[in-house]
């Protein structure tokens, strides 16, 4: 192929895969900082990798409620390991962002703002289902009426290399939500691991020039049906399921349904699943004052609605029960959400339900509001 | 019908609720009626006082208080006019006036015996049956607004007990 | 639902989240025992020019190294000159503007969220049910009628407090009732020099008389305050839509973006506070919702 050929957009190019170190040093050329999987401590994290080996190759995570096993089979691939706690979301809408910091100077405050420069991520392995949350999330920070500068500095400069996935794991519900295994759009590049190849789909105008000079053919008919085929096992092989065809409104006409108490009972309200969650964008404003009283600074931090302090105002605390606060949680996101943005708030990654220390699994709590219902 | 009759009549027959009965009811209950004008500050009863009247506010506005040592007299509840006070007479719990009643303002209260009312609703029983009604909702009434008053909705944030 | 709301608020920074602008409080007023009115003035005259609000928004006040408040605004929406803010004394934040004083600066944003209808509500009989610090973000909607008395018909104002010490803006009522609005007040408990009315706000309903085709009720303070007016005005037949609540959850950001202050589906901040009833009516019974 001529050196300046570019494919286009739509098209699905086949690379052996030694060629995508190349890609990733393209990346790191044009100024991004690449994240992507790695394991760490026994788990999956979010964090810079350099070459292709820092990817979790061998490994597969075997899930369940309150249950995260990182497990190394030695198998030959690169992103067969469903993610662990973490997500993308703490790049895009970071857990603490310095706001702005203020100094008293002759009874007046002379407000100033960090100097940082905004980073220009490029995310490494994006699931279809932790795509669909970023599209959620840019329904909520980046509005015709609200615009959060924080989020929308990160996001406009972000790469994103999405990645089918072919082995979901044990809490895995995409399908229900309606949010992959396959990845739709959204993208720049769209990676599809099969046993000795990758498919790039090229998604964006950026991720054409990058691919600019690396020798690709464009993938026949074989490897894409390969591809699907691995797509629809994986849909086959979900570990949970949800029936959403009566949501939002099971939810909303069972707001004083007796399970919530139930539920409420063995709820920690300890607010794992609300940090773990990666359409979950609650947040809180904290100051820090100089003991002078001189000066001070602002932050802007992650918040949970399982947060005892969070619905607590002048006259009292408007949800102080375990159960009203769960109820909050679960009647947003499969619920209030859709009037809100359009969607449910869901996408299915399962994270929740694994990483819940009490167990509590929403594709089994939501099916009790129909049964017991009076 | 005497003349002091006929204006009691007249009096009571400007209340909605009265208006429902029946003419030879409300004659009845005239018959145990007396108006009386009340000047400002004039005590009609002092708490503890022997019950024998059941008020309606006519025009004006009375007071009902309770005297509470090292607070003073606290006034509970403003009777406006077609509102009633002192039923307690009627269905008593205890034999004793629970609260004062002052008129704040000149007015006019009607004033039914409630020795003799009992009396008439004996022989009556459906005249007995339209007041008792009358007075379930009464007591209804007021049995809600004073849980509203004990919920003490207005009250500092600070000082509710709620965390 | 209500759904107006100013398009750009004057007194935001949209690059930098929630930086204040700054207003120097040109005098305080004291209300009642707990409750002080703070009279702003932007200390950027090109921002004190720009900035309006309608009646029932309200602006987040910052006190550096404290956070900020969510505070009514009080005063005439035509007043340019400055914006009053009645505050109650219950927490960190509100006890800091507590201790400022006559030239000190404060931070402001806004203003925020949705208003009473005041166009809408323009030919009706206007009955405003209030109680407490619920008076403060009415005052507006009264001033404006005080500007427009001949477009509107019956115009009640039935306010209510703990005790006569806790009633607030007394010396005005005067100049309201000659302008026609009528003016009636109670207290939940009162002592022997007190000569007005001794009980809850809702009870007194019964003593008016309404025209439900055209009566249209505003109503805010406490919220169990707020339930009963709302099953008195059911109770004599005015519509849902003709009832207006303004509601109150614990704001951050007054954009609708930190989630706090959500009541359903709704945020009270953006699509609030002032909401009509049809709106809110499926949440408000659920308890701890």
């Amino acid at each position: 192929m001529p050196n300046d050929h570019k494919p286009e957009i739509g098209s699905t190019i086949v690379i052996q895969k030694e060629t995508f170190n190349a890609i990733l040093s393209r990346l790191k050329e044009k100024g991004y900082e690449t994240i992507g999987p790695r394991v760490k401590n026994d788990t999956l994290i979010y964090a810079p990798i350099e070459q292709m080996d820092d990817l979790p190759r061998g490994y597969i995570t075997e899930q369940d409620a309150a249950r995260f096993h990182l497990k190394h089979t030695g198998h030959s691939r690169y992103f067969d390991a469903i993610p662990g706690a973490q997500s993308w979301k703490q790049f895009l809408f970071p857990p603490r962002a310095e706001l702005f910091a203020l100094r008293k100077v002759n009874n007046l405050w002379e407000a100033s703002t960090p100097e940082t420069k905004t980073p220009s991520y490029a995310f490494i392995g994006v699931r279809a289902c932790e795509l669909a949350a970023i599209q959620i999330q840019d329904n909520i920070f980046m509005r015709s009426d609200f615009n959060d500068p924080i989020y929308r500095a990160r996001r406009e400069r972000v790469f994103i290399l999405s990645v089918d996935c072919m082995y979901p794991a044990g809490t895995c519900f995409c399908v229900s939500m309606e949010t992959g295994p396959r990845v739709k759009a959204g993208f720049d590049l769209n990676l599809t691991e099969l046993e000795d190849v990758f498919l790039l789909t090229v998604g964006s105008e950026i991720a054409r020039d990058l691919l600019k000079g690396i020798p690709f053919e464009l993938a026949s008919a074989f490897l894409l049906r390969n591809a699907d085929q691995g797509l629809e096992r994986a849909a086959s092989q979900m570990g949970r399921k949800l029936d959403i065809s009566n949501l939002p409104d099971l939810i909303l006409n069972n707001l004083d349904h007796p399970h919530w108490q139930e539920v409420g009972a063995r709820c920690l309200s300890c607010t794992n699943c609300t940090q773990v969650c990666p359409t979950c964008f609650c947040w809180d404003a904290t100051d820090e004052m100089s003991l002078d009283g001189k000066e001070t600074h602002r932050e802007r931090v992650w918040d949970s609605c399982f947060n005892p302090g969070y619905s607590y105002q002048a006259g009292g605390n408007t949800r102080p029960t375990i159960r009203s606060r769960y109820r909050q949680w679960l009647s947003h996101k499969l619920g209030t959400w859709k009037q809100q943005n359009g969607t449910l708030g869901c996408v299915g990654c399962g994270r929740c339900i694994t990483w819940c220390p009490a167990e509590i699994d929403l594709t089994k709590e939501i099916p009790m509001l129909q049964e017991e219902a009076r | 019908m005497s003349d002091v009759l006929q204006e009691t009549f007249k009096e009571l027959q400007k209340i909605p609720w009265f208006q429902e009965l029946e003419k030879k009811h409300l004659e009845k209950l005239a018959s145990v009626t007396t108006l009386r004008h009340v000047r400002a500050d004039e005590v009609l009863f002092h708490e503890g006082d022997k019950e024998d009247c059941l008020y309606i506010v006519l025009s004006g506005r009375i007071a009902l208080e309770i005297f509470i040592p090292h607070r003073g007299k606290i006034r509970i509840y403003t009777v406006e006019p077609q509102d009633v006070f002192g039923w307690s007479s009627v269905t008593p719990v205890v034999h004793q006036r629970t609260a004062g009643a002052t008129a704040v303002v000149d007015g006019l209260i009607a004033c039914i015996d409630s020795e003799k009312l009992r009396k008439i609703c004996e022989e009556d029983h459906d005249l007995g049956y339209m007041v008792m009604r009358r007075l379930a909702n009464v007591v209804a009434s007021r049995l809600l607004v004073t849980r509203l008053q004990l919920l003490d909705m207005f009250a500092h944030p600070e000082s509710q007990n709620a965390k | 639902m209500v759904t107006q709301q100013i398009a750009r608020p004057a007194a935001i920074n949209t690059e930098h989240l929630l930086e204040p602008q700054w207003a120097e409080v040109t005098s305080i007023t004291k209300e009642i025992n707990d409750v002080s009115t703070y009279w702003l003035k932007f200390t950027d005259p090109a921002i004190q020019k720009a900035y309006t609000f309608e009646p029932g928004q309200f602006n987040m006040l910052y006190m550096p190294g404290f956070g900020e408040s969510a505070i009514s605004i009080c005063s005439d929406s035509n007043d340019h000159s400055k914006i009053g803010h009645s505050v109650r004394f219950v927490g960190n934040v509100t006890n800091a503007i507590g201790r400022l004083k006559v030239g000190d600066v404060i931070g402001l944003r806004g203003p925020f969220g949705t208003y009473w209808p005041m166009k809408e509500l323009e030919g009706k009989d206007v009955f405003i049910s209030c109680g407490g610090i619920g008076l403060p973000p009415l005052r507006p909607a009264i001033y404006h009628i005080l500007h427009n008395r001949e477009k509107y018909g019956k115009v009640t104002l039935l306010y209510g407090a703990r005790t006569p010490a806790d009633l607030m803006y007394t010396n005005e009522f005067d100049d309201w009732r000659k302008a026609n609005i009528d003016v009636q007040v109670t207290v939940d408990r009162g002592d022997s020099s007190w000569t007005g009315r001794v009980g809850v706000v809702p009870m007194w309903f019964y003593q008016f008389r309404f025209d439900s085709r055209k009566t249209a009720v505003l109503t805010c303070g406490p919220e169990i305050m707020i339930h009963f007016v709302i099953y008195e005005a059911l109770a004599r037949r005015i519509p849902l839509e003709s009832i207006f609540v303004s509601m109150e959850r614990n704001m951050k950001c007054g954009q609708g973006s930190c989630g706090h202050c959500q009541l359903g589906p709704y945020f009270i901040c953006k699509d609030g506070p002032v909401f009509r009833f049809d709106a809110i009516q499926p949440f408000f019974n659920v308890e701890e919702f």
